[in-house]
């Protein structure tokens, strides 16, 4: 499970809403067939199970109050019969049900993982990796419990019920009244602990909540509670919270302790009037012994099924709850999507043109402020400036992963908002500063899933980032695991691999965001070399970290504030005396330093 | 097995020392079990009786007072059974505090070291899953254990005595029931926890995907991520289709086997009853004791697992009660006295985690002197620093405050004359004059007013609708980094300490800000020997003594202008930092 908030407490509402219910129904129609099939094998698995207390009786009645051994092993035989045909049915039922439950599961939680592929960027921004993971996952999982456990067996507990009420009825209307008076005993004992319950739970749960939400924060600040000497203050304050759930634990242990003994107590009760009522009876030859047998067995059967309706309400609880999270996610439209009158595929040159570009992620705060500049065709762009001058949004923007608020962008003359993303996407390759790496191998990492990158082409791009004999000796072959995150890889070697990911698929025009963080001399070298290789006969616009990388620009754009400040050649700029020679001065100068020594 | 034995007291340690206290509740508990099974099994001997009777034409008046003692035995057997539940799960909840709270308790003892080894999300697995699960075996698993064995041995003893031959028969599918009800939960178990591993996977596939959303998309990857998830969630659904094949088999059987019991009861009781060696009641009677058997012999199954669960959570508490803190006072440690603020390094050197972080280091703090440290990441800083308080285990004779030895002040003595400010401002979710005066006792609010002040951000408290009784963190507000560290300062300021010390305290506040709590704090950093991280050389520019650090070692040392005139890695710091600030202004 993912790193879990324990300041989320679980809110829990309606047990039922009709909107919801009827909504995820829609996803138990493709299988309509096989729940029909359900019900009715959970029909004829019911009644078979009520029907062996009915042989209890015949063969009683019947057999042994005449001494016929003969008709006794015959119903022995029916009763055999009867129990393995129940096993047949109910395993056939359950399996149905369950299997059911997991094909929703399936279908529900493919099309949450579909819908996040459609949605926007900005709504990833918005909200945490952990809680959208949640949603596909856990969320999902809860729906499965109501589809397999939930719904169909509601059914069952019914039809049950319904079948020793009328069977009672059957044998003796008078005995079964008598018996019935217990009944609503039962059913409001249920309600009532079932009530108390699930009060104490919710809070149990918030407090609970409480505890784990003290402990977490307190667990990550030991640091300040120790240094300040705070341990006995926290401790008794941990005390007292701790002392807050286990109070509540302690009053649910009650209701528990109160509700099973009343249920003993009750069917004692319905047994003592069965006994009784049904002795009268017998004596009044108006009950045979079989039937009063029959009796006790069938009242036993009674409690089973009210005690599961009721903790079926709290499933139908928690899968409401989830349905509505998943709901309000699929409900969430995708903010940029194509045009319909899109115009066709096109390889692009690579002109690229920003016209008075305005850009904010929120409204009001422009990151982007009246971006213009061109990139002819071939050229390599170095964008510069300052953390926060906004060369990531520009960049960003390229790739249509946002919608600007004004101006245009255009590639060979065409609006980017023009054309499907696909295409515009499919030609623009992009290596961003902070690799990420896939779970998988070596070649599942460059292809990403694109399956017409040839062997050849893959062993190319590897040979020509200087990563093949690596990857061949050390790291075990193409088809070798690469840990997690990169874990076995060091940083130079990551960056190496993403620039072999654009190698192999092979764009027009290339976008690079340079990494930072400093690698050693030879590492530094291979990558230099990788670069060359990297940036031959492409449009390149690149986010540039090193000297050598932006004394080989043809253009260099100066980013501060958002704006667009500065644009030329490196000895020009330089000459200017402005931001780019201060900035020179503070990020390269230094690097000139450690390089000369 | 005497080695057994061992590892079984080493384990159930800390259950052994809690136990004790509770053995009023135990002794209940073991009468509670008893007595409740013994009165609720004389119930199907009485049904016996009531048939017997009625078979004979008893008057009614006979049947009549067994009917009200059957229901009399119940009410009594319930009294006795919410004893039970009062007893034994009553304690395994007061237990459940006691660990948990062994468990914190342990927790404030260890080190930063445990915590940068071990993740927060594993230690509150142990403080919430693996104590419930703990609690589960000692209170139901306990309970359910002793129910399923009274309850067993009470009604096979009355069955043997009604019909020796008829127990024989009718017991014969119990054994095979519990056998494949336990292999059963054992596939199931095993299948199941494939499934919970492969959700694992599922997880982190999703997570995947979205944290690398950005290259999913730069490379059109949505179908193919679409396709490959559509693989996982596909092996996971073959998974449960495994689990459920098995599953969907477990309560068909129990009813399966149940009813053979019956059936056996109904053939050769039937054929007994006929013979006339016992009679219908008899057979009644065993109907009622066959049916109260089921369930004890289903909770059986249930408690081996419990069982299983609860040990190997206790060895993984026991993991974390068995780590020993690293820094303790010593037993003859040097209490309550004041702290002047001499700090003195001599030749110090420190590794963590096997590698050296810190050499030679050689530094004399006067008290009330102000030293200021610079230079880059991970050159050994914030180690040096985090020494003085001492959060790491500090090697003997190479830190002394006052010229003592540091190990061997008390704890509690040396870190009251702290005031630290780490470098991640770290704040509870209490209300900000709690924050404040985190470390003290005695909390007047002119204390926190006036820390607030001198951190320059009493202003922007007071604008907050409640003041200093706003509440912090996910339920109140969310507060800037650079508001924050400002509270952490003036966490530090509250407890008045002879020592400060500023881990890059300011480094998310603006400048201005920052040049006004210089301003305004110049008077605290005179007054206390004060020790000031800083990431921008300026920071410092007025301390009395000015060191920079790089790779553990203290390279450069001496005021600002000496260093500047010393023309090297710091005074290249200082220039450059002079055009950042240019640009920036720009």
């Amino acid at each position: 499970m993912t790193a879990n908030n324990y300041h989320e407490e679980e809110v829990l509402g309606k047990a039922y809403d009709g909107r919801l219910m009827r909504r995820l129904l829609t996803y138990a129609r493709p299988y309509r067939v096989q729940l029909i099939a359900a019900v009715i094998l959970l029909l004829g698995g019911s009644l078979l199970q009520l029907l062996l207390p009915v042989m209890v009786q015949i063969g009683i009645d019947r057999y042994l109050m005449k001494g016929d051994l003969n008709g006794l092993a015959r119903i022995v035989l029916a009763y055999g019969g009867i129990l393995l045909a129940a096993f047949i049915l109910q395993y056939l039922q359950m399996y149905i049900t369950m299997a059911v439950g997991q094909k929703v599961q399936y279908d529900i939680r493919m099309q949450i993982f579909s819908h996040l592929q459609k949605l926007h960027l900005a709504f990833f921004d918005r909200n945490p990796v952990g809680r959208l993971v949640t949603r596909v996952t856990n969320d999902v999982a809860v729906l499965d419990d109501m589809f397999s456990s939930g719904l169909v067996a509601v059914f069952g507990d019914i039809i049950t019920l319904v079948g020793i009420i009328v069977a009672l009825l059957y044998y003796n209307w008078k005995l079964a009244l008598m018996t019935f008076i217990v009944l609503p005993l039962l059913v409001l004992a249920t309600i009532v602990f079932r009530k108390k319950v699930r009060a104490i739970y919710r809070e149990v749960r918030i407090r609970l909540a409480r505890l784990n939400a003290f402990v977490q924060e307190h667990i990550n600040g030991m640091t300040v509670i120790q240094l300040f000497n705070r341990e006995n203050e926290i401790y008794s304050d941990f005390l007292d919270i701790n002392g807050r759930l286990r109070e509540m634990h302690l009053k649910s242990i009650y209701y528990y302790a109160t509700f099973f003994p009343v249920v003993e107590i009750i069917s004692a009760v319905s047994l003592a009037i069965l006994l009784y009522y049904g002795g009268l009876q017998i004596s009044a030859e108006a009950l045979t012994f079989g039937e009063l047998v029959a009796f006790i067995q069938l009242v036993q059967r009674f409690y089973n099924p009210i005690r599961d309706l009721s903790e079926k309400y709290n499933i139908l609880q928690s899968s409401m709850a989830s349905s509505e999270r998943i709901f309000r996610l699929l409900d969430t439209e995708p903010e940029i999507i194509d045009k319909p009158e899109t115009s066709k595929p096109s390889v692009f040159k690579g002109k690229i043109e920003f016209e008075n570009v305005r850009f904010a992620y929120k409204e009001g705060e422009d990151v982007l402020k009246d971006i213009s500049f061109t990139v002819s065709p071939g050229e390599k762009v170095a964008i510069v400036g300052a953390t926060g001058a906004g060369k990531t949004s520009l960049i960003s923007l390229l790739f249509r992963f946002y919608d600007y608020q004004k101006g245009s962008i255009k590639i060979d003359g065409q609006d980017i908002k023009d054309m499907p993303t696909k295409v515009l996407r499919s030609q623009l390759g992009l290596v961003l500063q902070d690799v990420f790496i896939f779970s998988g191998d070596y070649a599942g990492n460059i292809r990403l899933g694109r399956k017409d990158i040839s062997e050849e082409k893959l062993k190319d791009a590897l040979k020509k980032v200087n990563l093949f004999d690596y990857v061949m000796k050390n790291g075990g072959g193409l088809s070798a695991e690469v840990k997690e995150r990169g874990a076995t890889l060091s940083t130079g070697q990551k960056q190496l691999l993403s620039f072999a990911r654009v190698l192999a698929f092979d764009p027009n025009i290339l976008v690079l965001d340079e990494a930072t963080s400093s690698v050693d001399t030879a590492t530094e070298r291979l990558i230099q070399k990788a670069l060359d290789n990297l940036l031959e006969n492409r449009t390149a616009i690149i986010i540039a970290h090193r000297l050598s990388t932006i004394e080989k620009a043809d253009k260099i754009i100066v980013m501060h504030h958002g704006e667009l400040r500065e644009m030329g050649k490196h000895k020009e700029l330089l000459e200017q005396k402005g931001i780019y020679y201060r900035l020179y001065q503070m990020q390269f100068k230094q690097e000139l330093v450690r390089a000369t020594g | 097995m005497p080695e057994e034995k061992i590892k079984f007291k080493e384990r159930f340690r800390i259950i052994f020392k809690h136990l004790p206290k509770y053995r009023r509740y135990l002794a209940w508990g073991v009468v509670a079990v008893i007595s409740a099974n013994c009165l609720m099994l004389i119930n199907p001997y009485l049904l016996k009786n009531a048939f017997d009777k009625l078979e004979n034409k008893a008057p009614s008046g006979e049947i009549l007072s067994i009917a009200l003692l059957i229901v009399g035995l119940a009410v009594s057997s319930g009294v006795f059974r919410f004893a039970m539940r009062r007893s034994i799960i009553w304690m395994s909840r007061k237990l459940e505090y006691d660990l948990r709270a062994e468990l914190f308790s342990h927790l404030q003892k260890l080190n930063p070291t445990f915590y940068q080894n071990n993740k927060t999300g594993d230690i509150m697995a142990r403080a919430t899953n693996d104590i419930e699960a703990v609690r589960m075996m000692i209170g139901p698993g306990m309970m359910h254990i002793g129910n399923a064995v009274v309850s067993t041995l009470i009604a096979i003893s009355f069955m043997l005595f009604l019909s020796p031959k008829l127990t024989l028969y009718s017991l014969i599918p119990l054994p095979i029931m519990s056998i494949v009800a336990n292999r059963l939960m054992m596939i199931i178990h095993r299948r199941f926890m494939k499934i919970q591993e492969y959700f694992g996977i599922l997880t982190s596939r999703v997570q995947e995907n979205i944290a690398g959303i950005r290259v999913v998309r730069a490379y059109n990857q949505e179908e193919a991520e679409i396709d490959d998830f559509s693989g996982h969630t596909g092996k996971y659904i073959h998974l449960n289709m495994r689990l459920i094949k098995v599953e969907s088999l477990f309560y068909p059987i129990l009813f399966m086997i149940a009813g053979s019991v019956n059936l056996m009861v109904l053939y050769f009781g039937g054929r007994s009853v006929i013979g006339g060696e016992i009679s219908l009641g008899t057979l009644v009677a065993f109907f009622a004791y066959l049916t109260l058997l089921i369930w004890p012999m289903i909770a059986m199954g249930w408690v081996v697992s419990l069982y299983q669960r609860g040990t190997a959570s206790l060895d993984r508490i026991n993991r974390i009660l068995n780590s020993k803190p690293e820094v303790l006072s010593q037993p003859d440690s040097i209490k309550d006295i004041d702290v002047k603020g001499k700090i003195e390094f001599r030749n110090l050197n420190f590794s963590y985690n096997g590698t050296k972080v810190l050499h030679n280091i050689n530094l004399t703090i006067k008290p009330g002197e102000t030293v200021g440290v610079v230079g880059p990441t991970a050159s050994g800083k914030s180690t040096l620093i985090s020494l003085i308080g001492r959060l790491y285990p500090v090697p003997w004779g190479q830190l002394y405050v006052d010229d003592i030895d540091i190990n061997k002040w008390d704890l509690h003595t040396l870190r009251r004359q702290i005031g630290f400010v780490p470098q991640e401002p770290f704040l509870f979710s209490d209300t900000i004059v709690g924050n404040i005066m985190f470390g003290i006792n005695n909390r007047k609010n002119e204390i926190a007013e006036k820390a607030a002040s001198l951190s320059v951000i009493d202003k922007e408290v007071e604008e907050f609708p409640d003041g200093y009784e706003t509440v912090l963190g996910e339920r109140g507000i969310t507060l800037s980094g650079g508001q924050k560290q400002r509270l952490t300062i003036a966490r530090a300021i509250a407890i008045d300490p002879r020592i400060l010390i500023l881990d890059d305290a300011t480094s998310s506040v603006d400048t201005e800000t920052e040049h006004q709590i210089n301003y305004r704090l110049q008077s605290e950093i005179n007054k206390r020997t004060s020790i000031i991280i800083s990431h921008r050389a300026s920071a410092v520019k007025t301390a009395d003594l000015i060191i920079y650090m790089e790779n553990g070692t203290i390279a450069e040392s001496g005021s600002h202008e000496q260093l500047m005139d010393l023309n090297g890695a710091y005074a290249r710091l200082y220039r450059m930092q002079l055009i950042e600030e240019e640009l920036k202004r720009m």
